[in-house]
């Protein structure tokens, strides 16, 4: 289990993101956003030392079409 | 032949009947108006129905026809599109506020692909709004209803170019499927889509969701039409970032060739029994199908569904992060032109690290290796496409697709093509969907398999009671 956020934790991340979001909002949103802290919490048990993370750049991408 | 026969063909029969002259390509765009204009009412498939504009591409198509210059199985068809894909001079609204006057002067690479293989557009199709969250009931456009059930959803988020097809509207679509937009509205509204290999069609064009899961695509109602429309899209484009340089088979030539001895994986342990579990009478369709497959001469063989059911989590972490960071400035300027549902799912992402989502991305990289390892004791993936049949608008749970296993985004995160194609009804006559998945860039055999099943079933020749 990862720690859940309170609402005034989430009110204070909001602000720092530049979102302008009622208390009523952030309650709905609330659930959700420590529902997806939880599943990254359980992807971090998936992931090995050398796992790189999956991405779409290659230096030979115009070489290559 | 009926009028509603005639909306029913399939895009192979009305090219053969087109090339007969038995009837026109006006004479096909007018009978799609005719029926959009008489059932579109209740289902609301399209957002903007561009009538003249196919009447005037159909005239054109005619001569085109006449004077022998055949562009192919598509010449003189009529389609619609998912409306993210950017249309020259004709609305483009992700069936959102937010883009409710945006008139884009590009086409999207598919669009120009489709006009140069002589299709006619009737018009742009309903969604869930920036392919997002659930149907879209505060959006300034009515939601997608479902052509076998007016009372149920369609599934999405190409909720649109399912239930117009389902309901004999137009010959094909395109869709687009970030974690399963293509093939669960094809398993609800019981008609084939296929979600391609990642970098397969360009995307060029499309308004993104989420650049690294997002994948362009057609849907038909049968499993030939198609791969005749995937045909005529699939390419490289330098345009999109993530487009393959790869070779396009024909996919067609293989149709016919049957599955004996073909391996199929069914990974039903620990993911089809995840939270709440597979719907019973999912379920029990889908093992229908599997017997047929075996009847067909496949080889049945169970596999472990784990690194399957841990997908959803990483799918759902890299989705909400890229959604939050493609929309963070209209979210910030704006957040309640966005409908409810798409809002608060793009938000999750403004609350999550850099950190989080390239521990996601990681674990992408060792789920993509877990469930590509299957394919060194299987040639395909087979399960259902959606975990229960449509729901009811009324008794829609939002929560709902967290407490079933969801079997389609592992193949969003791995990029590896995925066909939905109708296997069968619950009781409620509610159609079920079976989906095939293939390694990569092998589409061609997607296409095989769930052929070989369709030709052996009756469920795709099923019509909605509208």
């Amino acid at each position: 289990m990862t720690d859940e956020i309170t609402l005034d934790e989430l009110r204070g991340m909001a602000v720092h993101a530049g979102l302008t979001l009622s208390d009523d909002e952030l309650l709905k949103l609330l659930p959700g956003v420590n529902r997806a802290r939880e599943q990254v919490a359980e992807l971090r048990r998936l992931v090995t030392d050398t796992a790189e993370p999956a991405g779409a750049f290659t230096a030979l991408k115009d070489e290559m079409a | 032949m009926t009028p509603t026969d005639f909306c029913y063909l399939t895009i192979s029969e009305a090219a053969a009947s087109l090339r007969r002259k038995d009837f026109s390509p006006v004479e096909l765009t007018k009978a799609c108006l005719a029926r959009i204009e008489g059932i579109d009412g209740k289902l609301h498939t399209f957002i903007t129905l561009t009538a003249d504009r196919a009447l005037m591409e159909a005239r054109e198509a005619e001569k085109k026809l006449q004077s022998g210059a055949d562009r192919g199985p598509l010449h003189g068809i009529p389609i619609g599109l998912k409306d993210l894909y950017a249309t020259k001079g004709i609305r483009t609204t992700c069936h959102s506020a937010v883009l409710e006057n945006w008139i884009p002067d590009y086409d999207s690479a598919a669009v120009t692909k489709l006009q140069q293989a002589g299709t006619i557009s009737l018009g742009k199709l309903g969604m869930h709004e920036f392919a997002f969250g659930g149907p879209s009931v505060d959006a300034p456009f009515p939601a997608v209803r479902n052509p076998w059930n007016t009372a149920h959803i369609p599934g999405g988020s190409s909720s649109g170019s399912g239930a117009a097809l389902a309901a004999g509207l137009c010959y094909g679509t395109l869709g687009s499927d970030t974690g399963g937009s293509i093939r669960t509205p094809s398993s609800h509204c019981g008609i084939v889509g296929i979600k391609p290999t990642y970098g397969r069609v360009s995307r060029y064009g499309v308004v993104p969701l989420s650049w690294s899961l997002d994948h362009a695509g057609p849907m038909a109602r049968s499993v030939e039409d198609c791969a005749i429309l995937l045909q005529a899209i699939a390419g490289y484009d330098a345009r999109d970032s993530a487009s393959a340089n790869v070779a396009v088979a024909d996919f067609r030539a293989g149709l016919r060739d049957g599955i004996n001895d073909l391996r199929v994986g069914v990974p039903r342990a620990y993911w089809f029994n995840e939270n709440k579990g597979t719907d019973p009478e999912t379920e029990a369709v889908f093992n229908d199908a599997l017997k047929i497959l075996d009847s067909l001469g496949a080889v049945i063989i169970e596999i472990d569904g784990q690194p399957f059911s841990n997908a959803r989590k990483a799918n759902q972490t890299i989705l909400v992060c890229e959604a939050y960071a493609y929309h963070e400035k209209t979210l910030q300027a704006t957040p309640m032109k966005f409908g409810s549902s798409v809002r608060r799912r793009m938000l999750e992402g403004a609350f999550l690290s850099a950190a989080d989502y390239i521990a996601a991305q990681r674990a992408r990289s060792v789920l993509n290796e877990q469930i590509r390892a299957n394919f060194s004791r299987v040639d395909v993936f087979a399960t259902p496409s959606a975990p229960r049949p449509p729901e009811a608008f009324e008794s829609m749970d939002p929560n709902e697709q967290n407490l079933r296993p969801n079997f389609t985004n592992p193949f969003n995160l791995t990029g590896l093509p995925a066909i939905s194609v109708p296997c069968g009804f619950t009781a409620g006559n509610l159609p079920v969907g079976l989906q095939i998945v293939a390694r990569p860039f092998e589409e061609a055999t997607c296409f095989r398999v769930a052929y070989a099943y369709e030709q052996a079933t009756e469920w795709h020749k099923q019509r909605p009671p509208l």
